[in-house]
């Protein structure tokens, strides 16, 4: 394992025994008071940290490939997701006045415009925009994986997997579709798109998935196995709001799946410090054979 | 390693420097230089197509065969030379190289080629 993609994950681990001990807190007294704490301070800090962390990966990644190479659009529009995530992070946390360092004033935006809040407008940018980035870099990664014949076939699970991603899709806008007589704002009809777009990154996943496994364990195949992985847990993560919102989790349970955010945060930062593991790797003097040698 | 290092001023100028222009003498190549420039070429022809490894093939090159394998591993990992390139077939720079620089990028490809022209 690269020595960065070891220290994301320290840095996780850290951050979730800290999280643990404010849900210990929470169960024991019932109260939110450390656990609010805990997510509006130090989760909001560990997700600019992590979504700066990948943006700054993936601009040097994209910085490696030459401008007429498929693999330098991928990673300049997985960087934008990384920009927009952390833009949407930023924009979140001044609409809510709950920045990390302290910043307690509120901005709101003026009423009537195309978004409802600076909250909404921060959900957009880090919602599906971003995921309309990634979908297409990922999309570029698939054409290349294709072209290389690494492509899989679809399991009946893999295939069951998107019958169940596709029907809740057309599930969501259907009922969406009925509210446009109300005039929704235009932030509200483009937070519906989240879930189609969510849909189509997780079917890219699977197809990403399936060369991975062809490919093995490699630092290439760990870079879009992390991709993958932080794809599923952002889809679980879905999941679990739209079970809360229908009453489904109990208060605890609730609470816990807002830990997952933090590790689909790590995941996604993790791909691009192990596609710079792989570059250095070619790089003079780090070409070396195993020990027994 | 140096990421960033290709930031550096030096690389964005758009002209490299040249040597003044002396005028060019061409002298007779000594027929060493020449036979050593040769054996050279024909390691690297084998090392990219991997022809006639086995009856040739001195320790120098199979332990950069051996290098370039174990990249292509910790790169891509161990099934995919398989699923390239079939069961039982040994990995050439000529078979490397496409994937290299798909996935990692032509200066990353050049970095390596480069390693390895300097082993044999």
């Amino acid at each position: 394992m690269s020595q960065l993609v070891r220290f994301i994950w320290t840095l996780l681990a850290l951050h979730l025994a800290l999280g643990i001990i404010a849900y210990a807190h929470f169960l024991v007294t019932g109260q939110y008071t450390v656990l609010g704490w805990y997510f509006e301070t130090l989760g909001s800090l560990f997700f600019l940290v992590m979504t700066a962390t990948e943006c700054c990966l993936a601009i040097i990644c994209r910085s490696w490939f030459d401008s007429d190479e498929p693999m330098r659009l991928a990673w300049g529009m997985i960087a934008c997701a990384a920009l927009a995530r952390l833009s949407g992070v930023l924009l979140r946390a001044v609409s809510d006045g709950h920045l990390p360092w302290g910043y307690w004033h509120r901005i709101s935006l003026p009423s009537g415009g195309l978004f409802e809040s600076l909250s909404q407008l921060g959900m957009v940018v880090g919602g599906p925009l971003s995921m309309a980035f990634l979908a297409f870099g990922l999309g570029r990664v698939l054409g290349i994986q294709r072209k290389f014949r690494l492509l899989g076939a679809l399991t009946r699970v893999d295939q069951a997997l998107l019958f169940l991603v596709v029907a809740f899709s057309i599930s969501q806008l259907a009922i969406n579709l009925p509210l446009l007589g109300r005039h929704p704002s235009l932030g509200t009809m483009l937070l519906w798109l989240s879930d189609p777009l969510l849909s189509l990154l997780l079917i890219e996943a699977i197809l990403v998935r399936r060369s991975v496994i062809r490919m093995g364990q490699g630092l290439v195949a760990k870079c879009w196995g992390m991709f993958v992985l932080a794809i599923v847990i952002t889809s679980v993560g879905d999941a679990a709001i739209w079970a809360s919102n229908h009453n489904l989790l109990s208060v605890s349970m609730t609470a816990l799946s807002w830990y997952i955010w933090f590790i689909a945060a790590a995941a996604f930062t993790s791909a691009p410090a192990y596609q710079l593991a792989a570059i250095s790797l070619t790089r003079e003097g780090s070409m070396r054979l195993p020990a027994k040698r | 390693m140096n990421l960033l290092g290709r930031w550096h001023p030096r690389f964005w100028r758009r002209e490299l420097p040249t040597v003044p222009d002396r005028g060019t003498c061409f002298e007779a190549a000594q027929a060493s230089g020449l036979n050593d420039l040769q054996t050279r070429l024909n390691r690297w022809s084998s090392l990219w197509t991997l022809e006639n490894e086995s009856a040739t093939s001195t320790q120098a090159q199979q332990l950069v065969a051996e290098r370039l394998a174990h990249c292509m591993e910790s790169c891509f990992g161990q099934h995919l030379h398989s699923s390239l390139l079939g069961k039982g077939i040994q990995i050439s720079l000529a078979s490397s190289t496409p994937i290299f620089t798909a996935f990692l990028g032509r200066r990353a490809t050049r970095e390596l080629a480069r390693r390895v022209l300097q082993d044999i």
